[in-house]
């Protein structure tokens, strides 16, 4: 067969042979894909999901089985909210490891140069940060709920031994549960948009753990009564009570999902300022 | 091809690219050459949108870079072998730049093969040495096997067998037909590997033309010789090819004869040669002699 010999090589063998292939275009489908092999490859990143979860876990365990209340003295909703205390006891700790997963997940990139990487292959660099809220939220708030949930049916066989019932089922704790989740997804995206806004590892947790921490504190310092008003608009504090958890003082009279919406724009005010300044600085 | 038209950048009180144009052509390999600080990486992030410009446009494939819809396939660029994070793996880096574009992974593990990367893929970045950061930015740059290929200092830390690598690499992507753009403070690399220069100094271009013009240029042998009888000397010598330039009543410079010729010549015509000196201006030379007034940092004579 001689013909064939002469006939032309197929197109697929064509393309190999001169290196072209199939050419997409960049979506942002495709920069979220990329974005989550970028979180799951990074060992820091594995290690702060790994933490959430046995500190959440481990807290509980350790304050579960110290407990030496008596749940027969308690009514039926306090038994419920012991055991959900002692199964949410890690979100304050969690909420610290979020923010400073938030920070590195952009921060990391100014500070090893992998941002110009990542500008030259999706030059409309917006969505590059919104596919980073994107994938360190849901990712960190599917893990929140393993820790949550996770934790909540470790309190729960260990306190029924002392007298407190709760169930995951029966008694409203899913939800709760599942706003504390939402919560620590809620903190890494704002500490991301930190991040976006100072480029910084150092200067971008410090930025976030101040505006978690310290200002809460500082605003109950305040000697004024105005002072109560703005509390309850804080990040920690809105977050802490929108799943029923006091940090400081009085309830602020919200519907939980009017706290939520609070917290949101705490993110949603960061990660715009965020996008704006990536999308007109150089770098 | 990349398109520069009367392109500035300014960062504060610096201006580090003043009113630049010119045009990078397929299918040559051209040299972007100047001393360090002269603007050349300045001009590449430009070119990629990483910086924006002061003034000026610069397009790449006839659109500004940011409208590609599929950057990575229409320009590579390798602009500093640290814009990877240490922490992750060449492989993990690669996939994750491949994605955003939707280039799978038998074209990833294809660019780590083209670079040698193979031995060290899994490894953790952090533990390259410069020149394996060197060819993993490589690879970056063609993972979208894209007509123009941007490389900034290349060279840089890679060992005399990576050396002879990037410059076969660089001739036979010219050679496909692809625009290769790459940078160096080394004329000696440049004039091993390049077609077309372009000389920048202190943000301006200083020559933009053929590597054999310059090379020209640069190699022209010539004789100074001192004597007494100048005038002589030059009647005897003059001929079709050769050049005499007479600087003072008796000195001559002499170009188109070696030495040797000069002084036989002479000897025939018992013409007494006080001075005979060759000059080879070297391609540093006439690198150094373009460059001599916009180096940016200059070390003080010794004196």
């Amino acid at each position: 067969m001689t013909t064939t010999a002469t006939l032309p090589v197929s197109a697929a063998q064509a393309a190999r042979q001169t290196g072209l292939q199939p050419r997409h275009a960049v979506t942002f489908r495709r920069t979220v894909a990329s974005e989550w092999i970028k979180l799951r490859s990074l060992r820091s990143a594995v290690w702060s999901f790994a933490l959430i979860v046995l500190v959440s876990w481990g807290l509980t365990l350790l304050v579960s089985s110290a407990s030496e209340a008596d749940g027969s003295y308690l009514t039926a909703a306090e038994q419920v909210e012991y055991v959900f205390q002692a199964a949410t006891f890690g979100v304050f700790f969690g909420q610290l490891v979020a923010a400073v997963l938030g920070v590195l997940v952009i921060s990391g990139e100014y500070s090893t140069g992998m941002i110009r990487s990542t500008l030259t292959a999706v030059p409309t660099r917006t969505s590059v940060l919104v596919a980073k809220a994107l994938v360190v939220g849901v990712t960190t708030f599917i893990v929140a709920l393993i820790a949550n949930f996770g934790a909540f049916l470790i309190a729960a066989p260990l306190l029924a031994d002392q007298g407190m019932h709760a169930d995951l089922f029966r008694d409203s704790v899913a939800a709760p549960l599942t706003i504390a989740a939402l919560y620590l997804s809620v903190v890494a995206i704002f500490a991301l948009g930190l991040g976006a806004i100072v480029r910084s590892s150092a200067g971008g947790i410090a930025a976030a753990l101040g505006a978690i921490l310290l200002l809460p504190i500082a605003v109950a310092m305040m000697p004024f009564d105005w002072t109560r008003d703005i509390a309850s608009f804080l990040l920690m504090n809105a977050g802490m009570e929108s799943f029923g958890l006091l940090v400081f003082g009085m309830p602020s009279g919200m519907e939980s999902w009017q706290l939520i919406l609070v917290t949101c724009a705490w993110a949603a005010v960061t990660l715009l300022v965020g996008v704006v300044l990536l999308k007109h600085r150089d770098g | 091809m990349i398109q520069i038209e009367q392109l500035s950048k300014r960062y504060g009180a610096k201006l580090a690219v003043d009113n630049i144009t010119f045009t990078v052509r397929p299918g040559l390999v051209t040299g972007f050459l100047g001393p360090n600080g002269a603007g050349k990486s300045t001009t590449m992030r430009l070119v990629v949108g990483l910086d924006s410009p002061t003034a000026g446009s610069v397009t790449v494939n006839g659109k500004q870079y940011a409208r590609h819809r599929a950057p990575l396939h229409e320009v590579g660029a390798l602009l500093d072998a640290k814009a990877v994070h240490s922490g992750r793996s060449a492989y993990n880096h690669l996939l994750a730049m491949a994605a955003t574009h939707g280039i799978g992974k038998s074209r990833v593990r294809e660019v780590i093969a083209m670079t040698g990367l193979e031995p060290v893929a899994k490894k953790r970045v952090a533990g390259f040495s410069l020149g394996m950061g060197q060819r993993l930015g490589i690879a970056a740059a063609l993972l979208g096997d894209p007509a123009t290929v941007i490389l900034d200092e290349p060279v840089n830390g890679l060992d005399p067998e990576g050396v002879l690598w990037v410059r076969h690499l660089a001739r036979q992507l010219a050679a496909e037909g692809r625009t290769i753009f790459l940078s160096s403070h080394l004329m000696s690399e440049m004039a091993q590997t390049a077609d077309h220069l372009i000389v920048l100094g202190r943000g301006r271009i200083i020559a933009d033309s053929p590597i054999a013009e310059i090379l020209a240029a640069a190699s022209t042998k010539a004789v100074r010789v001192r004597t007494p009888r100048a005038q002589d000397l030059a009647r005897l010598v003059t001929r079709d090819g050769i050049t005499v330039t007479s600087v003072e009543p008796d000195l001559l410079t002499i170009g188109g004869l070696t030495p040797t010729q000069v002084a036989d010549a002479a000897a025939r015509s018992s013409i007494a040669l006080h001075e005979l000196t060759p000059i080879n201006a070297s391609l540093e030379d006439a690198y150094l002699a373009l460059t001599a007034n916009d180096v940016e940092y200059r070390t003080e004579d010794t004196r």
